[in-house]
């Protein structure tokens, strides 16, 4: 039933039990009762989707009406009087529990839900004491079917709330999920049995309220009383998802989406989500190891940095610091991107440092002005090629729901498109966005330039690699730019160009900080390893630098320590140790910086941990001051006209 | 005075001449009641099949956190236990333990009782976190029976060889035999 609304800001107001609260005009009695603090339990409706009102768990009594109304798809009236807990509502849920258990398995010992399902939950809360239907003769559909090798289907357990299948029709759009024959042997399946093969199915589970579509990586792997969750930040890309890191036994079981509705809206993309093997790698690198005063051999970390420093004083000695070069990560935090910094810049001296291969001269951060959710608000909104979806697939997501649920117009042009062209079809608008893969950011100043004068306002989103891409540069790990891209005393060679004078023998050490999976797939990369004379090297990872470090540094991995990351769009979010340190674990990359530095007689005031790091940013970075929690820097040249 | 010293040394002398309590212990062992509640014995199907599907609701239900559970995916070609899933690994720490039976109560399967078994000392600590194969009934033909009073147990497990003949506490649950 649909109610009038009054435009307006005229909140309408209500009473849920007796209880009286005001709600905005609009507003859903199941949003209502959970204002009022009245807990209504529902299946099928999601707070990301629309009402469809099929599992009937939410019925309550509203006024006069004669029949129980569904709180989930019903809009409150001015005067509503809602009761959710009268005897007809206890009968009803009783009534709906005791039908939602009639075929389905109660094989909860086995199913990866067990412990965190709303099935046995409600079961347990609303449901009869005894189930008049026995134990056999019930309905039987396939177990354990496996929709893709990522999402595992048992039908049986499927209570038909279609949350699936508007997820996949209004989430993602790509009605891959569907409801199949009638009545009781209704089951959910792939359309036309193809298994699936979009990026976002690892939230399927997620959306599913019981135990019916489960992850194939997860499966039997533990129990909810068995994790440890840490509520950190997707190592995946420069996006910024918030997720759950879910441990146990030191190792990370699973990934979980946590809702950000600035960021990622409650959802995460596959190739995030199931990227924890990763971390759980068991070659990953522990020991130091020092080819350097003799033969190799195994030291603990710290005398490692400390015989680095005094090669690396050797090498500025006799060559001057011109001869070494600095190569961070976008995998890196900020304050070990600030550390590098320091290191490079103020400690050594050497103008040479960069944090990936492409070079982009004259970063500046009106490129990235245009947040994500404001996405949803562009008039217009073009994307430069793929690249943008293909490094930060979560976007897709974004554009969808603008398009869809916002009514935005989302064009997907060419990479490098016509500016004219455009400027001729995008015309009379309000707000446009443009966003661009980091690679194609002079087609997009191109493309922003020519639309600027036809519109009130352009603004560029800028999509870049590594988990902090963004943040290595908003620290200055660039070769002619220092933190918050103001000029560097004296520009340096980028990524590329130290590679190439690494390996024709113009440098002599090199210091690199990984894990980099952009160096580790380069050939010069290897080419400029075996050259130097010495190579410092901070990783975790096994592969090219491993091999080739006279001085190899153990670091932690992305749930192993503290920090923060800025994302693409410039929002700092902290990173926490998911994974607390054991014997055996090495110390922070941060640390390790910080003691080569002060080894090499720079000063470090403050101890090497996150929180002064952040403290220090701030003071030299005004951008970043207080935007720890999780908020976006505010850049004052983005008040400079375009 | 003399009547309290007489009716002392009665005492004395009844005692003197009846049976002793004590019980040449470990050789000799006094009957369990049928409902004690020992060492946890964890329990198969007739056709072998473990009865433990590594649900995890004995790790969750135990009062102390002392039981390990880590499930996998069975073989359907090889199955370890009915069903899709079953115990990779299920381990008791025998110490912490206190033998409240909370965990057979909790079990779906009948899976894990607590059994006769009430001698639990060792010379190893790590000897006293039961693993699977310590816990689990032996296969085929094996029955548990109730106690067995009065029965030195069998030489332990080799590979566990206790360090002296005085303490046989062998760790297997077919010692209970
Ligand atoms: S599979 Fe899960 S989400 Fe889909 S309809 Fe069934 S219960 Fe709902
Ligand atoms: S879906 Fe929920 S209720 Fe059903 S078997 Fe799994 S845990 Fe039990
Ligand atoms: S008997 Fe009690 S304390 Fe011992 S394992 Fe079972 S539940 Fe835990
Ligand atoms: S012993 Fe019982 S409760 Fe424990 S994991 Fe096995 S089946 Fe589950
Ligand atoms: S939650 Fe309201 S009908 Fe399903």
């Amino acid at each position: 039933m649909t109610a009038e609304v009054q435009p307006g800001p005229q909140p309408v107001t209500l009473t849920v039990d007796g209880r009286a609260v005001a709600v905005e005009p609009g507003t859903l009695v199941w949003d209502a009762c959970e204002k009022a603090g009245v807990f209504v339990p529902v299946y099928c409706a999601h707070r990301k989707m629309e009402p469809v009102a099929v599992c009937r768990m939410c019925l309550v009594e509203i006024g006069t009406m004669p029949k129980l109304q569904p709180a989930c798809a019903t809009v409150v009236q001015e005067g509503m009087e809602v009761r959710t807990q009268t005897d007809r509502v206890r009968r009803f849920r009783e009534g709906n529990m005791e039908f939602l258990l009639v075929n389905h398995p109660l094989d909860c010992p086995v199913c990866d839900r067990g412990g965190e399902c709303d099935l046995q939950d409600f079961a347990q809360r609303y449901g009869p004491p005894r189930s008049r239907v026995p134990i056999t003769g019930k309905v039987h559909f396939d177990k354990a079917r496996a929709l893709s090798d990522k999402i595992t289907l048992d039908q049986e357990r499927c209570i038909l709330c279609w949350r699936c299948v508007r997820y996949c029709d209004e989430i993602t759009g790509d009605r891959s999920i569907v409801l199949q024959e009638r009545a009781v042997h209704t089951v959910i399946d792939t359309f036309e049995g193809r298994p699936l093969t979009g990026e976002f199915q690892g939230n399927l589970p997620e959306v599913c309220p019981v135990g019916a579509l489960t992850h194939t990586a997860y499966r039997f792997r533990a129990r909810p009383w068995d994790l440890q969750r840490t509520v950190s930040i997707c190592p995946g890309c420069s996006y910024g998802c918030t997720l759950g890191v879910d441990s146990r036994d030191d190792e990370v079981v699973r990934f979980v989406s946590q809702d950000n509705p600035e960021v990622d809206d409650s959802w995460l993309c596959d190739r995030g989500r199931y990227s924890f093997p990763e971390l759980n790698r068991s070659d990953r690198i522990r020991a130091a190891e020092l080819r350097l005063e003799g033969p190799l051999r195994q030291v603990p970390a710290l005398e490692a940095t400390a015989a680095a420093a005094r090669a690396l004083a050797l090498v500025v000695e006799q060559s001057g610091p011109g001869a070494v070069a600095v190569l961070g990560t976008p995998a890196m935090t900020n304050e070990e991107a600030f550390a590098l910094q320091w290191l490079a810049r103020g400690v050594i001296g050497t103008p040479h440092l960069d944090h990936q291969l492409a070079e982009w001269p004259g970063l500046d951060p009106v490129e990235f002005r245009l947040a994500v959710a404001d996405l949803e608000r562009c008039d217009t909104v073009l994307v430069l090629g793929e690249r943008p979806e293909l490094a930060t697939p979560v976007l897709s997501l974004r554009l969808y729901k603008a398009e869809r649920k916002r009514g935005r117009e989302v064009r997907r042009v060419a990479a490098d498109p016509d500016p004219a062209e455009l400027a001729r079809t995008v015309r009379d608008r309000q707000l446009v966005g443009v966003v661009a893969h980091e690679g194609d950011r002079d087609a997009a100043l191109r493309v922003a330039a020519a639309l600027a004068p036809v519109n009130r306002e352009v603004r560029r989103l800028t999509l870049t690699e590594g988990m902090n891409g963004r943040g290595c540069k908003d620290l200055g790990l660039l070769p002619d730019l220092g933190p918050g891209y103001v000029a560097a005393p004296a520009a340096g060679m980028g990524g590329r160009a130290i590679l190439g004078a690494a390996a024709a023998g113009r440098l002599r050490a090199l210091v690199v900080v990984g894990p980099n999976p952009e160096l580790e797939a380069d050939p010069a990369f290897e080419a400029a390893c075996q050259r130097v004379a010495l190579l410092v090297g901070v990783t975790t990872v096994p592969g090219v630098l491993s091999r080739h470090a006279h001085a190899l540094i153990p670091g932690r991995t992305a749930v192993e320590k503290a920090g923060t990351v800025t994302s693409s769009e410039g929002r700092v979010q902290p990173v926490r140790v998911a994974l607390q340190p054991r014997f055996g674990t090495p110390p922070p990359e941060l640390r390790l910086l910080v003691e080569i530095g002060r080894e090499l007689g720079g000063r470090w005031t403050g101890e090497p941990r996150a929180t002064p790091t952040f403290a220090a940013i701030e003071a030299a970075l005004p951008a970043y001051r207080g935007t720890r929690g999780g908020l976006r820097a505010a850049w004052p040249q983005w008040e400079r006209p375009a | 005075m003399f009547r309290e010293l007489i009716g002392g040394l009665r005492i004395t002398m009844r005692n003197m001449l009846s049976k002793p309590v004590t019980i040449q212990y470990p050789e000799e062992q006094r009957p369990v009641p049928p409902r004690a509640r020992g060492r946890h014995i964890l329990h198969r199907y007739d056709n072998g099949l473990e009865k433990c599907i590594g649900c995890e609701l004995c790790a969750g239900a135990c009062p102390v956190g002392c039981i390990y559970v880590l499930a996998a995916a069975n073989d359907p070609a090889h199955p370890v236990s009915p069903g899709e899933r079953y115990a990779a690994r299920y381990e008791i720490n025998l110490v912490r333990c206190i033998y409240c039976g909370y965990c057979a109560e909790a079990c779906p399967t009948e899976a894990i009782t607590l059994g006769p078994r009430l001698d639990l000392a060792d010379y190893k600590r790590e000897r006293l976190v039961a693993t699977k194969e310590d816990l689990l009934e032996s296969w085929p033909g094996f029955r548990p029976t109730a106690a067995a009073p009065g029965r030195p147990d069998p030489a332990p497990r080799s590979e566990l060889a206790a360090p002296s003949p005085t303490a046989p506490v062998a760790r297997s649950a077919t010692d209970t035999a």
